[in-house]
């Protein structure tokens, strides 16, 4: 259930994030790992394929979109995940009085 | 440390692991939608699959690892010893010589106006009569003329006056500027009637150039062509009985850079002895009141322009300074006659004044005699 305040703590903490250049920092260092994994060579495979089946000059960013995130989502490898997800809370619990 | 599996302690951590959760997802989610722009980006640009051609234009484009050759294969100073024929002067350049000698040929560029100037200052200091000549054949002189007259108070002869090149570099001012080449300055005796040819003639040297067919337009006395060349020019121009070279009569001949010139002329024109004449001022009054009943100085080419004459004249209206340009009366008096017989036979054309101030010039220094030829006009007026 969104309870409001839920809501307006997520929203805060959000802004804190962009605010202290954290949320930047954060997508930075996800995109390297990433590369770093071969995340993105395998996802871009995937979108040739959709672009072949959608055909090249038919294919629009909502198609890749809906077919490449879910993929995406799943193919992140876990210590990537799991270090991002450390780097989050560690924010939170320095910038927040949780 | 796997936080996602330790027992939550409390709803606020289920809320804040959520939210740490929830905040990871959207970083992912940011990422995924970064790479489909890029993808999509490169499908509609092209260039999604330019990693999969095929073989056969792969090997076409293969790096090259010979030596001599880049690694395009293409050879590396194959163009050095060509030469390029200049679309200007028709000259045949060497490829690397090729773009500075464009600059110069075509006057445009940096550095060829400023060579030009410099040109036209030392020119119109050294060798006036010469420049004059040249230009008189062109429309719309007599601004130009007038200040070069205005320049020539500061002559210094710091080039050699009698360098033949001098006076071609005034062409640039008309749109030809050929520094270092003869070639534009011509023209093609075709494209003027027989009355223009003849008045080209009389001042000009005029003998056709074989490659271009055009008449040279450098002085009576350009080294380039000899005395008989111009008179064959004259005879297959204007028939057998029209040549008269102007040279012949030294008198009228339009450029001399000899001193002795400026004194034939002067005997010539009957004025007093020439010593005496030399001096400007006194020189200038006496011969100015015999001249103007003088015939002579009409069939001078120098009724070109008198106004440059006076104009000349009149920036040293006090000179008796050696150091000034001289114009013995003789220039100041042909001017003085020429205004009063404007136009009476003599020369065709314009700019005969001129002339007759460098042969009076050139009898000593040359530099202007300005008292000489203010002190006419005051008498005329």
């Amino acid at each position: 259930m969104i309870m409001s305040k839920d809501y307006q703590l997520k929203a805060s903490i959000n802004q804190k994030l962009i605010e202290m250049g954290e949320r930047e920092r954060l997508k930075e260092l996800l995109r390297a790992k990433l590369v770093e994994s071969g995340w993105k060579d395998q996802l871009k495979a995937h979108c040739k394929d959709v672009v072949r089946e959608k055909g090249l000059e038919h294919v629009t960013v909502e198609d890749l979109v809906t077919e490449v995130t879910p993929k995406g989502r799943a193919l992140v490898p876990d210590n990537v995940k799991k270090e991002l997800l450390q780097r989050i809370r560690a924010f939170l619990a320095q910038h927040t009085a949780l | 440390m796997k936080m996602e599996d330790m027992p939550l302690s409390g709803p606020d951590n289920t809320k804040l692991e959520a939210l740490v959760n929830d905040i990871y997802s959207e970083l992912v989610e940011d990422a995924c939608l970064g790479l489909c722009f890029e993808v999509h980006r490169a499908v509609k640009q092209g260039y999604f699959f330019l990693d999969e051609t095929d073989q056969e234009s792969m090997k076409e484009f293969e790096i090259v690892d010979q030596p001599g050759v880049d690694i395009f294969g293409q050879v590396y100073n194959q163009w050095k010893n060509k030469e390029c024929e200049c679309p200007n002067c028709k000259r045949l350049i060497a490829a690397s010589r090729f773009a500075p000698h464009l600059e110069k040929c075509l006057g445009m560029g940096r550095n060829s106006s400023r060579i030009a100037n410099r040109r036209l200052a030392s020119n119109n200091n050294t060798s006036k009569s010469e420049s004059d000549q040249e230009d008189n054949d062109d429309l719309n002189d007599n601004d130009w003329s007038y200040g070069a007259e205005k320049r020539a108070k500061k002559r210094k002869s710091d080039k050699s006056q009698n360098s033949p090149r001098r006076s071609k570099t005034l062409k640039h001012k008309n749109g030809f500027s050929p520094f270092q080449y003869n070639y534009n300055a011509g023209i093609n005796y075709e494209m003027l009637g027989p009355d223009e040819v003849r008045s080209f003639l009389t001042t000009q040297c005029g003998v056709i150039s074989e490659h271009t067919k055009k008449m040279c337009t450098r002085s009576q006395r350009c080294p380039q062509h000899t005395d008989e060349q111009r008179m064959a020019v004259r005879v297959f121009l204007l028939g057998p009985s029209a040549p008269v070279l102007p040279e012949a009569d030294s008198v009228a001949g339009p450029e001399s850079f000899d001193i002795p010139d400026g004194q034939a002329l002067m005997s010539r024109l009957q004025w007093e002895d020439s010593p005496e004449i030399s001096p400007s001022d006194s020189a200038s009054s006496k011969a100015s009141e015999e001249k103007s009943g003088s015939p002579f100085p009409i069939k001078l080419r120098m009724d070109k322009e008198p106004i440059s004459v006076s104009l000349t004249g009149t920036n040293h209206s006090d000179s008796r300074r050696p150091k000034k340009k001289k114009r013995p009366p003789l220039g100041l008096n042909s001017g003085g006659g020429i205004g009063s017989l404007s136009g009476g036979g003599g020369g065709g054309g314009g700019g005969g004044s001129q002339t007759n101030i460098s042969l009076s010039t050139k009898k000593k220094k040359p530099k202007l005699t300005a008292p000489s030829i203010s002190s006419i006009y005051d008498d005329l007026n």
